[in-house]
């Protein structure tokens, strides 16, 4: 009786749309299972490839048999040309250097450029980013959303104000005046830009107007200051909006391209994940799609299974910043 | 042959059963009550009158029509909701147009831009409907008003007036009065008796209040666990109950009952006091006694039933008093005069009794039982 | 009381501290420098008057920005929010796996942009890109070919799009410049539509169900007519937010544009967007006056967008 003609219509939009949502995902994943040949041709070798084993070109041209080396077995079998011996010595290095496309792919993602820095930064840069947003946003919103003072209603003002303006957008400037300082190409000026989140304090704010004011006076009673009760009474009870809050400041930094892009300019060891890719890159027409596709999916990863475990949160924090 | 009427109506969901095999007859014109604690199934019966839910199985006759399959709109009832549902968007006045609209215009008519170009009369005359049901309900200037900018008697007066301009064949209300406070609600019981008597359409009514029950309406039907326990005028269903389950439902405080093993097939006796009756059919059984809290009365006898009072409660017109009672578990609540009570502290002892012809005998399944020949009922106190 | 009323100032100190340093004063740096043109390393710099908005409104490649920013706008906006909203009301009237569709839906907002463009970009590749393939596979199908290339009503190959396609090959999708915004829109789209989908299932939760139950004893028969009655004013402030975040994440586009063409923004400048032109601009050529200026019109477009939104959210508010 559930099974009508409707449902099945909306039904079959709906995994049209999810297959062209999941494409690009299935092509990454897929890819970086697969050899540059399998690639190329497009051979049909299902999700996983054919996981022929190849020849690591960059390992082959690492092991390459030094002119010492090819002496030193020349002297064991003199009936051999030092031709031969090279050669010999080199078959033994490819025979090492062969591996399934899988281990190549993403062993040249970690080794090709230094990823696991790139990922090491991405996760300096936003947590550091966030815990700084929270110590910041945490005691404005308290102080707008509970306490009465001359002012208030313009630095409120203030706020909706600021949240109207992208940062991106005023990049220049910034870029400007952080180059003054020196502080261009140091995580200074990859997190200085964000350690004022204005939605951070307008969430908070919103949240803590719901907060009962008895709860701050039993405080008060109990002797608490001010001070310990953001964080002994308030940040407690906000921890819902605070996870809130998290997830959107860590989306918005680990995905984040064009800010390390102003002010990284050189420093390869401050590459955050996004600005890393372009590392891959570099001698473009002759990319190896293998090894690019495995980095991007280490990269995209860490969030999409995060997402997947906390799937209500993420939306509900999404939903949260809908709410204006 | 109007009229409404609902057979055999069954609906679950899931492994819940809802409704039970529920026959209902609603006469014309009619204010009747389905009355019942929260989840006893009446809001789900009242949506399938109105066509909002499916039922598992069972019909619906509307006019003499069978309307079980008809789509809400054509069913011609008019419901008003607990949240009253306006359209928050809309003023009172649009509010109270959509209907007519939607059923007067057609869809070309209804048309944006050049709607209301072709259809200007028949729109003159929706908005006179409109005007004429705004000024029996006093909502004439409310109208240009959105239903944000209405206090909730106002919204709760717009929303009757949607269903009003229709001249539906009933009205269908769902706890309508819920989200009013006390005192207005009180106003708005006397307001909608009236409107049902000017209208003299067809109203069904669902609440989970009795006391609403027992004021509005010319009979109710009291619901548990799906089924319609008593059908019956306000009074009938208070003074006789058929089941313990409606009389301790209706009427407030709740009734007391006093439980005993029958022993003597000609009486019973509640902690030691003897009631004379016909019990043969109950012997070696358990028989419920139901006393409302009125009908229990203070006396100077000491033989009478003793207790203590323990709790006071004053409403200004009446005292309920809490008693505790020896070899009683439950505490027992009667009620007396303001002058009585000044008597009576708590801690106080004394005596009370009540008059055989208003205990009520329920058997061991619930169901009232008569125990007096009903010509011979005696005024006489017990013991 | 009285130390409430101070420790307040304490608490609000730093935020406002960083917003005057982080908003207020690049604002005013940008002002101020876009009516020179100075550059950095350099000692100083002239003072140039309105010269570098003169430029921007005369110069061809500025238009070309202009053409490239409002072309993704006015695309990628109605999109966004018009698949958002479909995909949330089909989502919550489907009684099974809508949590599943949420979830995919939701993938692409969640993925690194970066990493995803290039994905794309390998999908993309004329020639061994899997969408070109598959387009060619379409060529391949006798029955396929005949329906896209709508020969069943009479059309000649070279008619339709899909025709020409197959005899003269594939699109260079990033190569054309026929092509190239508009694969930037669809990835935009690709990537923002399942945000929007959130907020909308979001709204669509707040909608009373009684009002539905009332539409329908109305007589709002259809589907179509209770959508216009409840669920669409009761979406109407959602409608304006999605609008308003969508507009200002549409005027940022960057990303895609850098990871599809490592330098210049597309074939002949067709991708090239404003966030592109300050970064190119302002920091590449070091030419501070111009990006100052495009920064500030940037602001403007920002702002008024905000302000039809403040607007429209004061017209409609419902219950108070």
């Amino acid at each position: 009786m559930n099974f009508s003609i409707g449902q099945t219509i909306k039904h079959a939009i709906l995994i049209l749309g999810a297959l062209i949502v999941i494409a690009p995902f299935y092509t990454m994943v897929s890819y970086s299972f697969k050899s540059q040949r399998e690639i190329e041709t497009g051979a049909d070798t299902g999700f996983f490839g054919s996981q022929e084993v190849i020849i690591d070109e960059f390992c082959v041209h690492r092991g390459q048999p030094e002119r010492e080396e090819v002496k030193d077995t020349l002297e064991l079998y003199p009936e051999k040309t030092e031709r031969d011996v090279y050669n010999i010595l080199l078959d033994e290095v490819k025979k090492n250097c062969t591996k399934k496309p899988v281990f190549f792919n993403y062993q040249s993602a970690f080794t090709f450029a230094p990823l696991l820095r790139y990922l090491l930064n991405g996760v300096i840069v936003t947590v550091s980013i966030f815990l700084i947003q929270v110590i910041v946003a945490l005691p404005a919103a308290y102080a707008l959303a509970k306490l009465r003072f001359w002012g208030r209603d313009f630095a409120f003002s203030l706020v909706l104000f600021c949240l109207l303006i992208p940062v991106h957008a005023i990049a220049l400037p910034l870029y400007i005046m952080l180059a003054k300082v020196g502080l261009t190409n140091t995580y200074a000026a990859l997190i200085i830009p964000w350690t004022i989140s204005v939605f951070g304090i307008f969430l908070m704010r919103q949240f803590f107007m719901t907060v009962p004011d008895d709860l701050i006076d039993a405080g008060r009673m109990d002797g608490m200051s001010e001070f310990s009760i953001i964080w002994k009474v308030m940040l407690p009870t906000a921890i819902p909006a605070l996870l809130a809050f998290a997830i959107f400041s860590v989306v918005a930094h680990w995905n984040d391209y064009f800010w390390p892009r102003v002010v990284i300019t050189g420093e390869r060891n401050l590459f955050t994940p996004p600005i890393g890719m372009r590392e891959y890159r570099a001698d473009s027409d002759g990319t190896f799609y293998g090894p690019i596709m495995a980095v991007s999916t280490v990269i995209v990863t860490p969030l999409i299974v995060a997402f997947m475990l906390a799937q209500k949160r993420f939306i509900e924090g999404i939903t949260l910043s809908g709410m204006k | 042959m109007s009229g409404i009427f609902l057979k055999k109506i069954n609906k679950s969901f899931g492994n819940t059963l809802v409704l039970n095999n529920v026959d209902l007859e609603i006469y014309e014109g009619e204010f009747l009550t389905l009355v019942g604690p929260s989840g006893c199934g009446k809001s789900t019966l009242l949506r399938i009158l109105a066509g909002l839910e499916s039922s598992d199985s069972g019909e619906v006759f509307i006019g003499g029509a069978d309307m079980t399959k008809v789509k809400p709109a054509d069913r011609n009832l008019a419901m008003v909701f607990q949240s009253y549902a306006l359209y928050p968007h809309l003023t009172v006045s649009e509010n109270m147009l959509t209907p007519l609209k939607l059923r007067h215009l057609s869809t070309l008519e209804r048309f944006p831009l050049i709607g209301p170009f072709i259809s200007r009369e028949k729109r003159n005359e929706l908005t006179e409907r409109v005007r004429k049901t705004a000024k029996i309900l006093k909502l004439e200037s409310f109208l240009k008003r959105k239903p944000g900018q209405l206090s909730g008697g106002q919204r709760q007066r717009a929303a009757l007036g949607r269903a009003m301009v229709r001249n539906p064949v009933g009205f269908l209300m769902d706890e309508p009065l819920s989200n009013l406070d006390a005192a207005l609600r009180v106003h708005m019981r006397s307001e909608l008796s009236e409107l049902h008597k000017a209208l003299g359409s067809t109203f069904v009514y669902v609440t989970h209040d009795q006391a609403e029950a027992l004021t509005m309406s010319n009979r109710l039907a009291v619901m548990m666990d799906g089924n319609i326990l008593q059908l019956g005028k306000p009074r009938e269903i208070y003074e006789k109950p058929s089941d313990i389950r409606v009389a301790e439902f209706i009427g407030s405080p709740k009734i007391n009952i006093f439980s005993c093993n029958v022993i003597k097939s000609n009486q019973v006796e509640i902690c030691g006091f003897k009631i004379q009756g016909n019990f043969q059919h109950f012997m070696d059984k358990k028989i419920s006694i139901g006393i409302r809290p009125e009908h229990l009365s203070l006396t100077n006898d000491r033989n009478c039933i003793k207790g203590i009072i323990k709790h006071r409660e004053n409403l200004g017109s009446d005292f309920f008093m809490h008693v505790e009672s020896p070899n009683i578990e439950k505490r027992i609540i009667l009620r007396v005069s303001p002058e009585e009570a000044l008597n009576l502290q708590v801690d106080a002892k004394f005596n009370f009794n009540f008059s055989q012809k208003y205990a009520l005998f329920f058997n061991s399944a619930g169901k009232r039982v008569e125990v007096f020949d009903p010509n011979n009922i005696t005024n006489k106190k017990i013991a | 009381m009285n130390s409430v009323h101070k420790s307040a100032y304490w608490f609000l100190a730093p935020a406002i501290i960083l917003m005057i340093i982080i908003f207020g004063i690049p604002i005013i740096m940008a002002l101020g420098l876009s009516l020179t043109d100075y550059s950095l390393g350099n000692p100083g710099a002239n003072f140039v008057g309105l010269d570098n908005y003169e430029k921007i409104f005369t110069r061809s490649s500025y238009e070309k920005m202009f053409g490239a920013t409002f072309r993704y706008v006015l695309v990628v906006v109605p999109l966004t929010v018009g698949l958002g909203l479909g995909a949330a009301l089909l989502i919550n009237s489907i009684t099974r796996f809508g949590d599943l569709y949420k979830t995919i839906y939701f993938l692409p907002v969640m993925a690194t942009l970066m990493a995803m463009a290039i994905v794309w970009q390998i999908m993309l590749h004329p020639s061994i890109g899997e969408i070109n393939r598959f387009l060619q596979s379409g060529c391949e199908i006798g029955w396929l070919k005949n329906l896209l290339t709508l020969s069943f009503l009479g059309f000649e190959k070279m008619d339709t799009w899909f025709g020409r396609s197959c005899e003269d090959g594939m699109p260079n999708w990033l190569g054309d410049k026929d092509y190239a915004i508009w694969v930037v829109c669809f990835i935009g789209v690709w990537q923002g539509f399942g945000f929007n989908m959130v907020l909308y299932l979001a709204g669509l939760t707040s909608v009373s169900r009684e009002l539905y139950m009332a539409a329908e004893m109305d007589g709002a028969k259809s589907s179509w007519e209770r959508f216009r009655l409840v669920t669409w004013p009761a979406l109407g402030p959602t409608t304006v937010f999605v609008v308003t975040i969508s507009c200002i994440k549409a005027f940022q586009v960057f990303d895609i544009v850098e990871a599809f063409w490592t330098r210049g923004a597309g074939p002949s400048k067709t991708a090239y967007v404003m966030m592109y032109a300050i970064f190119e601009k302002g920091i590449k050529q070091n030419l501070i006056g111009i990006g100052a200026s495009i920064t500030i019109i940037f602001l403007i477009f920002v702002m008024m967008i905000t302000l039809v939104q403040r607007y429209l959210v004061e017209k409609r508010v419902h219950y108070s």
